[in-house]
């Protein structure tokens, strides 16, 4: 794992006071929540991280950018002409699934502005970087340049926006767990470790069922789940816990009983910490040939159209911005830097028994019969 | 004891997902509204079945009067279907919202599938206009070519539930609870079930045909579901019914410790047994349902409908009244994915079936060979047949290979169009079929359990698309 320069280490510790609710942050009582040097923490919320100013004037001063009705009524207008299904819907529903970078008769407005919110990635000062709300320089997040103008990402009536976040909480499939070991304080810390689980729980709630709380318990999910683990090395600065980069596969279904998944490169942590709370940014690399197929598969063509989502487009945005991660072969970025603000609770992460020859899984096998 | 569960519901043809958060009494008979009374008549005489399924047990119907010479016949993955004076399975289209209307048959209504050739889509599914040219409009068929009506007699007599209908042009035509019901041209010998599935589907799903069928035979604290490896038995709820190695025939063993995690299904007092469904005094005054003379329960932990992870215990078992046949021996596994269980290849990788309804007012499949091809080609290849077959491969299936069933099959088929070949024909792959249509891999997944082609397509592939063939899902519904 690539250890953190100097400079992004006080860029990331700058860049640390975004606008989260601290509580208690300066309690350093940590005896009731962290157990033998252990806690844990479940995912309840998470946004694609887009600075927004007031009706996008600053980052959109152009307007928002066209979606699949849009695009497709310029493509093919309401003039009386007869077209067929196949030159029109399957031509453009293709294109969908193997997207292009080469030039399309649409302009795509890519956010503009100076600040964004994220983390510093690769170390350097780059004209092409942002600068975070606090001012910290560096920020690397060129995903916000091409969804910041969709208005499918933008708050707060964005559908992707705000269902993708409910969906964290309220689909088992997204349960996604960190456990923080070798904790000594909650405050000042030289080295943990940080663990990434699935669970396989519901969050606990309050009475009013949307407002999560402290305190559940999760269990691990030791046999779908294993394509979540991942490992950090990090410390806590002043109440905030910094990673060092390590790959992740996070869960992200949408509806429909879709499954999919964000692959992330390099992704760190950067956490404000309380006993009960953990809030902050995940920010690293996004694939973008699986961001690509996670928005294919748990978005329609019909969904992306609430937002003004146009697929292929984001494609050729997020190819032409990428900015980590170069094919071996071709040079070319594979990943784009991105990041998420995120919320977790605490939660008591219940680890399965240890697998022994006569509990382990039996290896998959041909079908005979589904004994049930 | 009571328990806050949170649960997922999708109902067909419902909007949205729901989620219900339901309160479970540990004590108290299950359900609001049980009936007390024997909840099966005898069996009436019907036309004797053509084809029975390879399976150990089949499921028991409730019998009702039918029209002369119409049936029920056992099939091998939808259950009890009836079928007509030949034996051929029966279907109705039941009336469905979609984005941007409504279609199919209304209750009791003139049926809407008729003689019509649409040659524009309707624009029912968004986010495309209405008035688009439908693809091979040379070779389309109308509704009733596709799904003939079945016909009644001029002198033909309602009975039960089955009423006669006057059709567009003045025919008559027979309907089961008010709706019409039809063939299908896809099923050519009885036990055949090629022209819709029992299973449920998404929100997003064309307005499919479903099989008509009879009541299974069970009380009603219980019901059956049809998922991917059988007819499931559930709860009134749609909790998971269990079994446990260790009762005995009519005999509970399950007390103390083991009511912590398994609550006997509840029989009301004033129930009776009947055929496959007996009653045991598990305590003075507390009686539990047994089926197959096995004591049923559900469990304390399951969080979901239609759960099967009772099953990973010991000595517990799902129910069900009638298990889906086998896919080939030896040709299919069994692989871990990341939400649950698939079909795969000999090799590992992930079996995809692919669905597919167009858009005009009569929704015709679009996912069989005979049907056009240009649907699949657009997703599976971007409209280049050889980036298709080089997206999604056939599965190859040995030449004279057999399944002694009917839901598993195999054809020759030209991979450049798409359509049937003869076996002679130059190119032409011998594949595996479900359903009557092939099924296929993914060139992306790399390694067993892979199901990155799960929802490729539109609408999640639901509308036209690719789905993996989901054998059980502990997150999500794609059994159902």
């Amino acid at each position: 794992m690539k250890r953190l320069s100097t400079l992004a280490m006080a860029t990331a510790a700058a860049a640390c006071t975004l606008a989260i609710g601290v509580g208690n942050a300066a309690s350093p009582d940590t005896s009731t929540s962290v157990k033998d040097g252990t806690i844990g923490f479940v995912l309840t919320s998470r946004y694609w991280a887009v600075h927004q100013s007031p009706e996008g004037k600053v980052e959109c001063p152009k307007g928002f950018n066209d979606g699949p009705r849009e695009q497709f009524s310029q493509l093919f207008p309401n003039d009386g002409v007869k077209r067929t299904l196949l030159e029109t819907q399957l031509m453009r529903e293709g294109r969908q699934w193997f997207p292009t970078t080469s030039e399309e008769p649409f302009t795509f407005k890519d956010a503009g502005g100076k600040v964004s919110y994220g983390m510093v990635l690769d170390g350097k000062v780059k004209d092409s970087d942002f600068t975070s709300p606090d001012g910290a320089k560096g920020i690397d997040n060129q995903m916000y340049r091409a969804m910041g103008c969709i208005s499918n990402y933008r708050a707060p009536e964005g559908t992707i926006y705000h269902f993708e976040n409910e969906y964290v909480g309220r689909y088992v499939h997204n349960r996604f767990m960190i456990e923080l070991t070798g904790v000594d304080s909650l405050i000042n810390d030289d080295e943990v470790t940080i663990n990434s689980y699935r669970g396989i729980d519901p969050i606990m709630a309050d009475a009013t069922g949307v407002q999560f709380i402290p305190g559940g318990t999760q269990r691990v999910d030791d046999r779908w789940g294993k394509f979540v683990r991942a490992t950090w090395k990090g410390k806590i600065v002043d109440g905030v816990l910094i990673s060092e980069p390590s790959d992740l596969t996070l869960p992200a279904s949408a509806t429909f009983d879709t499954n999919g998944l964000h692959v992330f490169k390099g992704l760190r942590f950067q956490l404000k910490l309380t006993p009960d709370r953990a809030e902050g940014i995940m920010a690293g690399y996004v694939d973008v040939e699986a961001f690509n197929h996670q928005l294919n598969t748990s978005w329609s063509t019909h969904h992306q159209s609430y937002g003004q989502l146009s697929a292929p487009s984001m494609y050729r945005a997020m190819r032409r911005l990428a900015d980590g991660y170069p094919d071996p072969k071709t040079g070319e970025m594979t990943a784009i830097s991105s990041a998420l603000l995120v919320k977790f609770i605490r939660t008591n992460i219940e680890h399965p028994p240890r697998a022994t020859a006569s509990n382990e899984p039996a290896a998959p096998q041909a079908v005979q019969t589904l004994r049930r | 004891m009571h328990r806050e569960i949170e649960l997922g519901e999708r109902r067909r043809g419902a909007g949205k997902t729901r989620e219900y958060t339901m309160r479970r009494l540990g004590r108290a008979v299950s359900g609001a509204a049980v009936a007390a009374l024997a909840f099966a008549m005898a069996p009436v005489a019907h036309a004797q079945e053509k084809y029975r399924p390879p399976v150990s047990e089949l499921e028991v119907f409730i019998a009702e009067p039918m029209p002369a010479g119409f049936g029920v016949q056992h099939t091998d993955v939808d259950g009890p279907v009836f079928v007509d004076a030949k034996g051929m399975t029966l279907y109705k289209w039941p009336l469905k919202d979609l984005r941007n209307g409504d279609t199919g048959d209304r209750k009791a209504k003139e049926p809407f599938c008729a003689g019509v050739k649409y040659t524009e889509n309707s624009g029912l599914m968004s986010p495309y206009p209405p008035g688009l040219v439908l693809p091979e409009l040379d070779t389309r068929p109308t509704c009733e070519q596709i799904w003939p009506p079945v016909k009644a007699a001029a002198d033909a007599k309602e009975v039960g539930k089955w009423t006669i209908l006057t059709r567009h042009d003045g025919s008559k035509q027979w309907a089961h609870d008010g709706m019409p019901v039809y063939n299908s041209i896809l099923d050519k010998v009885p036990g055949q079930v090629f022209g819709a599935t029992a299973r449920e589907t998404a929100n997003d799903a064309p307005a499919l045909r479903e099989p008509a069928a009879p009541k299974s035979n069970v009380p009603p604290a219980f019901n059956v579901k049809t998922v991917a490896t059988g007819r499931l038995l559930v709860n009134h709820v749609g909790f998971s019914v269990y079994t446990w190695d260790k009762d005995q025939a009519n005999k509970s063993n399950c007390y103390n410790d083991c009511l912590k995690d398994w609550t006997p299904v509840q029989a009301p007092q004033t129930a009776t047994a009947q055929g496959e469904w007996g009653i045991i005094e598990r305590a003075p005054g507390i009686k539990q349902w047994t089926f197959r003379s096995k004591p049923v329960y559900t469990r304390v932990q399951d969080r979901r409908f239609r759960s099967m992870e009772g099953s990973d215990i010991s000595g517990w078992h799902n129910v069900y009244t009638q298990k889906n046949v086998e896919p080939p021996k030896g040709m299919f596994t069994v692989q871990d994915a990341r939400i649950g269980q698939v079909l795969a290849d000999s090799t590992g990788k992930t079996i995809y079936v692919y669905n597919c309804a167009d858009d005009a007012l009569d929704q015709l499949y679009c996912d069989h060979p005979d049907s056009p091809q240009v649907y699949r080609m657009a997703i599976c290849g971007g409209n280049d047949a050889a980036r298709c077959v080089k997206t999604f491969p056939y599965v190859i299936a040995p030449v004279g290979a057999k399944t002694g069933n009917m839901i598993w099959g195999t054809m020759w088929i030209d991979p450049i169009t798409g359509k049937r070949a003869q076996a002679n024909q130059q190119g032409a792959l011998h594949v595996w079929t479900f359903r009557d249509r092939p099924i296929y891999t993914h060139a992306g997944d790399v390694k067993p359990g892979d199901t990155n082609a799960d929802a490729w397509g539109e609408f999640n592939g639901y509308r036209n698309g690719f789905k993996a063939f989901w054998l059980r899902d502990d997150f999500l519904d794609n059994v159902s």
